[in-house]
């Protein structure tokens, strides 16, 4: 039976938009980012057009069901540009008895460190949640960043991202297949940002990665849309 | 809390003028609202026309190019923005639309600075407000961009300019005022007794209501369109501008440039609320400076002795430093010290006069002129530099001529003597009316000018390339003009090829860049890796100068920038480049004086290193013109046939 629209809008809180699932138990936040709704996007919507938000996460480890994310960091690209103005930047305290020596190497977060304000995890998820709104996600290897992350929202008895998402990596890859020429290694990000030219001086950072890869981002759109000969549109990817 | 992509931004910009007069917490402010543009190859940031936007940009990696377009819709480069670069800036400052087209060249990477952030800390930095006061003030790039250079430097040279100012200002001389209701002949009464330029008219209580200045005084009297029998409140200018009593030289100078006002009123509190306590003009505040050429000339006229003759050229110097400092006109300061060396010369020759004369040779045995070669010829020397000279005298029969000749000769040994004991070295190449070969009568001169002219080897090229800016100082012009009509009657019959050998010439000095747009530099002597600031980049610029003007029969034009000037009025088509090509040479004739000054040497050469960012950059840029000018001497004579 289709609801008449007012009783439709009256109704949304409850019952969430049509067509969506919907779960009355999930936290308020969750429910007023699927409330938003506008997470998808048609096919033909030029690329340029569209709010993008680059994440990436560091994490303590690699599993997704036993790691968890110390870091998330988040810059949004509109158009050409990367606006450093709204990023996003938080921190979570590293769980008991976490104290990866490798990890810390490579991301430079020293547990509990007092160089940074920590918040907890629901915090962390209402607030990315708010930032990332209804954008298209980019980064680099995203699927781990967002699997991290709907595991997080699942601790906090909320659904999944609801966002496109697109990785750099695939994207490189379309422009530049793997094969004999291209072995697999050739996709991390620092050789791409090399291949590409992006200085890589704040490696390992939560937003140096995210300005890295929102820099190939850029790079790799117009490439792609030079290819094209047009601007690139959603469907493209 | 500032994050590393902040830092990466600040870390960059701190770098940069007009950034690095921030402090450090502003400039984090506004490091963290920069947006990161990228820029694929071709693509335009924006328009001429288009409405400004909230951000300016600073270019972080690649090159954008600046175009303007002409009335056809030709784009013309105006400037090549590399890394370090800052352009856009317009908007931050007037609501004005875009001037230019601003397109990458390659990939590149911009960085946005948000306009409104930005303004708001301008007022707590008057430097920053100084950069971009002056920045605005320029009607040229080149003007902007140098006069930003020159800033830079003086802040790093003297870390408390202001304090010398403000010490000097407070004896701004007393207001003469009068009564609004004074007719303007009461005022321009009481100006020609106090023998000043410009009037303030107070109410009552002395507070200033307006002011008159001569030009107000022959705009509107001089033509007969006001009656002087009315209230001087008619023509006065109000309201006045009105300085605090504390206000600085710099202060001064920067509401003069943003207001294009000549006189500043001081008042008590600095508005025109309350008494008037003085009046400022623009010439007071050359005068503060201390050193004034008039007061140089007049003393020159009565000098004895040359060292004391070199000690007025010293002081000329320091004017000199003055006048760059102050971003007088070139042609304004070219002039001036044209007009001091020829006086000294001048001074040279009557010394030398009366030496001949207690030699017991009498009087000179016939009418003779002083011709200056090179720049001196050119009236375009600022410092010091090697004496570039030769004597023409009257034709004497020829019975008579040894006799002329050798009296001549000695003449020309003690004024060269003069000259260089008042600090103009003899030339290397004895270029000097000393020297038998270059003081002769008016008819051996014609012959050798013929000679010149019809026996293009490289030689001939050289003494033409300084004997054909000549200009006489001494005598009456008549001889020096004698041999400029002879020049050009030689010129109607045998000119193509001789042109053509001069556009030639011209062509000879190799592009100052190389592929990878540094400088060339010189790969051995002396001056190995310096940059030849004469014979890369100016003499190209004055020999294309010499071979235009002439081929367009002005050869009583004498000066580059004049020469240019003409050129754009007789060929219209090439206007622009033409006033590129002047603007250019302004920039080097500039950069030479400030060089030279600074390390008491000509000035010629330059280690890139020396030079600050901008400066480079400002030099680079004058190369344009320099590269277009030969390829139009390329195809006006054809030369890419000739070699």
């Amino acid at each position: 039976m289709a609801l008449a629209p007012w009783l439709r809008d009256l109704l949304t809180p409850f019952i969430g938009p049509p067509g969506e699932p919907w779960d009355p138990h999930w936290p308020a936040f969750y429910r007023a980012y699927v409330n938003a709704g506008g997470h998808d996007y048609p096919a033909d919507r030029e690329l340029h057009e569209i709010p993008v938000v680059v994440l990436d996460a560091e994490t303590t480890g690699l599993d997704i069901h036993d790691d968890r994310i110390l870091s998330l960091g988040g810059l949004r690209v509109l158009g050409n540009s990367i606006q450093l103005g709204e990023k996003f930047e938080e921190y979570l305290p590293t769980p008991e008895g976490r104290t990866v020596p490798d990890t810390i190497r490579i991301h430079g977060i020293i547990p509990n460190s007092h160089r940074y304000t920590f918040t907890n995890e629901a915090q962390l998820m209402e607030d990315l949640l708010a930032y990332v709104g209804n954008a298209i996600i980019v980064g680099h290897h995203i699927g781990f960043d967002v699997a991290m992350i709907n595991a997080a929202l699942a601790r906090q008895g909320a659904g999944p991202l609801r966002n496109r998402v697109f990785d750099t990596v695939e994207l490189a890859k379309r422009l530049r297949p793997a094969g004999y020429w291209t072995p697999k290694e050739t996709y991390s990000l620092d050789a791409l940002a090399r291949r590409h030219r992006i200085p890589l001086s704040d490696r390992h950072t939560a937003l140096g990665d995210c300005y890295i890869t929102a820099v190939l981002w850029l790079k790799l759109l117009t490439r792609f849309g030079t290819k094209k000969g047009r601007y690139l549109r959603v469907g493209d990817l | 809390m500032p994050n590393q992509v902040t830092y990466r931004v600040y870390d960059f910009l701190k770098e940069i003028a007009p950034f690095s007069y921030l402090d450090r917490e502003a400039l984090l402010r506004v490091a963290e609202r920069v947006e990161v543009r990228y820029q694929p190859p071709d693509t335009v940031v924006f328009r001429p026309g288009e409405p400004p936007r909230d951000r300016f940009f600073v270019v972080k990696e690649g090159t954008v190019e600046l175009y303007s377009e002409d009335v056809d819709g030709n784009e013309l480069l105006v400037e090549r923005c590399g890394e370090q670069d800052i352009f856009g800036i317009r908007p931050l400052l007037a609501e004005d639309n875009y001037v230019f087209l601003a397109r990458a060249v390659e990939e590149s990477l911009l960085y946005a600075i948000n306009s409104e952030g930005f303004r708001e800390i301008i007022p707590n930095y008057p430097r920053v407000l100084e950069y971009l006061v002056t920045s605005m003030a320029g009607s040229s790039r080149y003007a902007v961009e140098y006069r930003a250079a020159r800033r830079q430097e003086m802040a790093a040279a003297a870390p408390e300019p202001d304090l010398m100012s403000l010490h000097t200002l407070h004896r701004s001389r007393d207001p003469v005022v009068c009564l609004r209701t004074d007719t303007i002949i009461d005022a321009a009464r009481r100006m020609t007794e106090h023998n000043v330029g410009s009037i303030v008219i107070v109410d009552d209580d002395f507070r200033p209501s307006g002011i008159i200045t001569d030009r107000d005084l022959r705009r509107c009297v001089a033509t007969g369109a006001v009656s002087r029998k009315l209230p001087v409140t008619t023509i006065m200018s109000a309201p006045v501008l009105c300085l605090a009593q504390q206000a600085t030289v710099a202060d001064v100078q920067i509401k003069m440039i943003r207001t294009g006002k000549h006189h500043l009123v001081q008042t008590e509190d600095g508005t025109d609320r309350t008494r008037v306590t003085g009046v400022i003009s623009e010439h007071d505040l050359l005068l503060l400076q201390g050193n004034n050429p008039a007061v140089i000339i007049q003393e020159i006229g009565v000098a004895t002795t040359a060292s004391y003759l070199r000690e007025l050229r010293d002081r000329s110097e320091r004017l000199l430093g003055g006048f760059l400092e102050k971003e007088v006109a070139i042609g304004y300061i070219t002039a001036v010290m044209t007009q001091i060396n020829d006086e000294i010369i001048r001074k040279c020759i009557k010394m030398s006069l009366a030496r001949m004369q207690q030699d017991g040779r009498g009087n000179p045995p016939a009418l003779f002129d002083w011709l200056t070669l090179g720049s001196q010829g050119r009236g375009e020397q600022l410092l010091r530099t090697d004496q570039d000279n030769a004597l023409i005298f009257e034709d004497v029969p020829e019975a008579r001529y040894p006799a002329t000749k050798d009296y001549f000769l000695q003449l020309a040994e003690y004024i060269t003597e003069y000259l260089n004991e008042v600090g103009f070295d003899y030339c290397d190449g004895d270029m000097m009316a000393s020297n038998p070969k270059w003081c002769l009568s008016a008819s051996r001169w014609k012959e050798q000018f013929s000679s010149w002219m019809h026996d293009n080897t490289a030689e001939s090229m050289l003494h033409t390339s300084i004997f054909f800016d000549y200009r006489g100082v001494w005598g009456d012009g008549s001889l020096p003009d004698k041999l400029t009509d002879h020049i050009f009657l030689e010129m109607e019959r045998r000119s193509t090829r001789f042109q053509a050998s001069l556009a030639m010439a011209a062509l000879q000095n190799p592009s100052p860049l190389t592929f990878f747009r540094n400088f060339v530099v010189e790969r051995s002597g002396e001056h190995k890796d310096q940059f030849d600031l004469k014979a890369r980049a100016m003499r190209p610029l004055t020999d294309a100068a010499r071979v235009l003007i002439l081929q367009a029969g002005q050869g009583n034009i004498n000066n580059t920038l004049k020469r240019y000037e003409a050129l754009a009025t007789i060929e219209p088509q090439n206007a622009r480049l033409y006033e590129e090509a002047a603007k250019a040479y302004e920039l080097l004739i500039r950069l030479r004086a400030e060089l030279g000054l600074k390390r008491n040497d000509s000035g010629r050469f330059v280690r890139p290193g020396e030079l600050t960012q901008v400066q480079r950059l400002l030099l680079r840029n004058s190369f344009n013109p320099v590269g277009e000018i030969q390829k139009l001497l390329e195809l006006r004579f054809q030369l890419n046939f000739m070699r």
